[in-house]
């Protein structure tokens, strides 16, 4: 009997907090498909008695939300390219090569890693507008780079460092010169770790806020976190199923990861943030 | 030590090692060590942001603000939320994950759902928590109410200490699922005839937990709270989104006064200043994290 009796308490228990922790993600959900009728009755109904999809067409069709969501990807996507790219050459060099400053340089990027982002706004926000960049999505490219260069170097350097060396000699021993190697060798085997940073890059760049709320101050450049959050500010009495539509629709990308790519998110967190 | 004379494949592979890390060099150069430097640089002036017109005033800034009250109690907030989100998230994180290494039912659904606060934007969490807290509305005030536990509505984000301790749940909700899955990489490494030694010995769960567990997580939790510290600390998103550092400023922290300074009160000059002092701060975590580290990367 107590054999049987201990899983069951430990499940009853276990699954108690787990959907404590994500029901206010649960009812970001059910709150956004309840017409507008049902949103303010008392007692709140815990399921929606009827469904409705209005709130997301309202979102789509009368608001700037999907400019604003075109916005996310486009920097998104640029900020991810151009980091990796030059993250994994640059990890490449700091593993692999012997010069000096090297170790400098190590220590630099793991403080930067560490900065906190208000220190750096001001000067950059001086030195953007100076250069007539504001309000531009190129700008807030640059700005991610602060934060997202140190990351994306720190978890590459640690991907790279878990490739063994002979297979390069190996290659060059083969008559590859060190480049082709890196290419035809290193890069296969670094694949898990580059779609890995690449996520978490995409990811950071994704949430960023402050950056784009000091930086872009017009609707056709602003990003989805800010963009969304003047939805809120803006308008006159809040409609919640809207913000709460706005809320589902803007972590679609990241239901999108979590259901295909989640092994690569949990693979990150050991390389780059606890390792060290 | 490397021999003084290098060979010429050597000194090539040098070469060709600092060509691919000169976008990385440069880079940085613009976007970092320039604003960063420049930044302190600017802190020693008085700055109007609309027109930009400056003059120098020296260290003056760093004399009004350590004369300043504002910056001991935003010090105090930034400390007070630090220590109480960070608490929470150890704490409800080291449990969540003794809970996850065990065999429950859909195990790898419930990691996911424990994992999913962690990735959405601040943004998202904020307005849907501000929907949960929300005073007429609010699920959360109706459940407690059903429930017996309060007679009237709380308002949980304009009255105090509940907008603080609102902030800091908040906090450890969104941030505890880092703790989660470091302790839990962690704990599927600890050998398990340690745990067999100590059932022999005729210890129980909570003494094999004191005496097995904890000392091998001793070293990763040092990290986790080390770098948790530090971000919590440098928290910007969820706390000016929350509550702008209300209610009169009494959840206002450190980079919350930085932001008011440069954007809403024009003093560029003065919020160097306040980000420097901040930094200053900072610092020390940070080299004490980086020393860790290092030491750790040598062994």
């Amino acid at each position: 009997m107590r054999k049987f009796l201990g899983p069951v308490v430990l499940n009853l228990f276990a699954w108690t907090t787990i959907l404590a922790v994500a029901f206010p993600l649960f009812w970001m959900l059910v709150t956004s498909v309840k017409p507008q009728s049902e949103l303010f009755r008392r007692p709140p109904t815990m399921l929606p008695e009827s469904w409705t999809f209005e709130h997301y067409w309202h979102l789509l069709t009368q608001t700037n939300f999907l400019v604003y969501f075109r916005n996310s990807v486009m920097l998104s996507t640029v900020t991810t390219l151009l980091v990796v790219a030059v993250a994994t050459l640059g990890a490449y060099s700091l593993v692999r090569f012997r010069y000096r400053g090297r170790e400098g340089l190590a220590f630099l990027v793991l403080f930067t890693y560490l900065l906190p982002s208000v220190v750096l706004i001001i000067p950059l926000y001086l030195m953007l507008v100076s250069l007539g960049l504001s309000n531009t999505l190129f700008s807030l490219v640059i700005a991610y780079t602060t934060f997202a260069l140190p990351y994306a170097l720190w978890l590459m350097r640690s991907f790279m460092a878990g490739v063994p060396d002979d297979l390069e000699y190996a290659a060059m021993v083969d008559g590859a010169t060190r480049m082709g190697a890196f290419v035809d060798v290193i890069l296969p085997q670094l694949l898990p770790g580059i779609i890995s940073t690449a996520l978490f890059t995409f990811i950071l760049s994704w949430n960023e806020y402050l950056y784009a709320l000091v930086l872009v101050n017009s609707d056709e450049a602003r990003p989805l976190t800010t963009g969304v959050m003047n939805m809120l500010i803006s308008s006159f009495n809040i409609e919640w199923s809207l913000l709460m539509a706005a809320s589902v629709m803007m972590s679609v990308p990241l239901i999108i990861v979590f259901a295909f790519l989640q092994s690569y998110l949990t693979r990150g967190f050991g390389a780059g943030a606890v390792k060290g | 030590m490397p021999a003084p004379t290098q060979s010429p494949l050597e000194r090539r592979y040098a070469r060709l090692g600092l060509l691919l890390i000169a976008p990385t060099v440069l880079i940085f150069c613009a976007v970092i060590v320039y604003p960063l430097v420049s930044a302190l640089y600017l802190s020693l002036f008085k700055v109007f942001t609309p027109t930009l017109e400056s003059s120098w005033v020296g260290l003056s800034n760093y004399k009004a603000l350590l004369a300043d009250g504002v910056f001991w109690s935003a010090l105090v907030n930034t400390l007070i939320w630090t220590a109480g989100t960070l608490t929470l998230q150890i704490v409800l994180g080291i449990g969540m994950a003794l809970v996850l290494h065990q065999n429950i039912w859909f195990r790898s659904l419930a990691r996911s759902l424990i994992l999913f606060p962690y990735f959405i934007s601040t943004v998202v969490a904020v307005l849907v928590w501000k929907w949960v807290f929300n005073d007429l509305y609010g699920i959360l005030n109706h459940l407690l109410m059903q429930a017996g536990l309060i007679n009237m509505p709380i308002d949980y984000l304009g009255s105090m200490p509940n907008a603080m301790i609102s902030v800091i749940l908040v906090g450890a909700w969104k941030y505890f699922p880092f703790v989660v899955i470091a302790v839990l990489a962690r704990l599927q490494t600890i050998p398990e005839p340690l745990y067999e030694a100590a059932r022999i010995d005729g210890a129980g769960p909570i003494a094999r937990f004191f005496d097995v567990t904890l000392p091998q997580l001793r070293d990763v939790l040092v990290v986790i709270i080390m770098l948790r510290a530090i971000w919590d600390f440098k928290e910007f998103d969820l706390i000016w989104l929350l509550t702008g550092g209300g209610p009169s400023s009494s959840t206002e922290t450190l980079p919350i006064v930085v932001y008011r300074q440069a954007f809403a009160l024009n003093q560029m000059g003065m919020a160097a200043a306040w980000a420097v002092s901040m930094m200053a701060i900072l610092l020390v975590f940070m080299i004490v994290y980086i020393r860790r580290t290092r030491e750790k990367g040598a062994s």
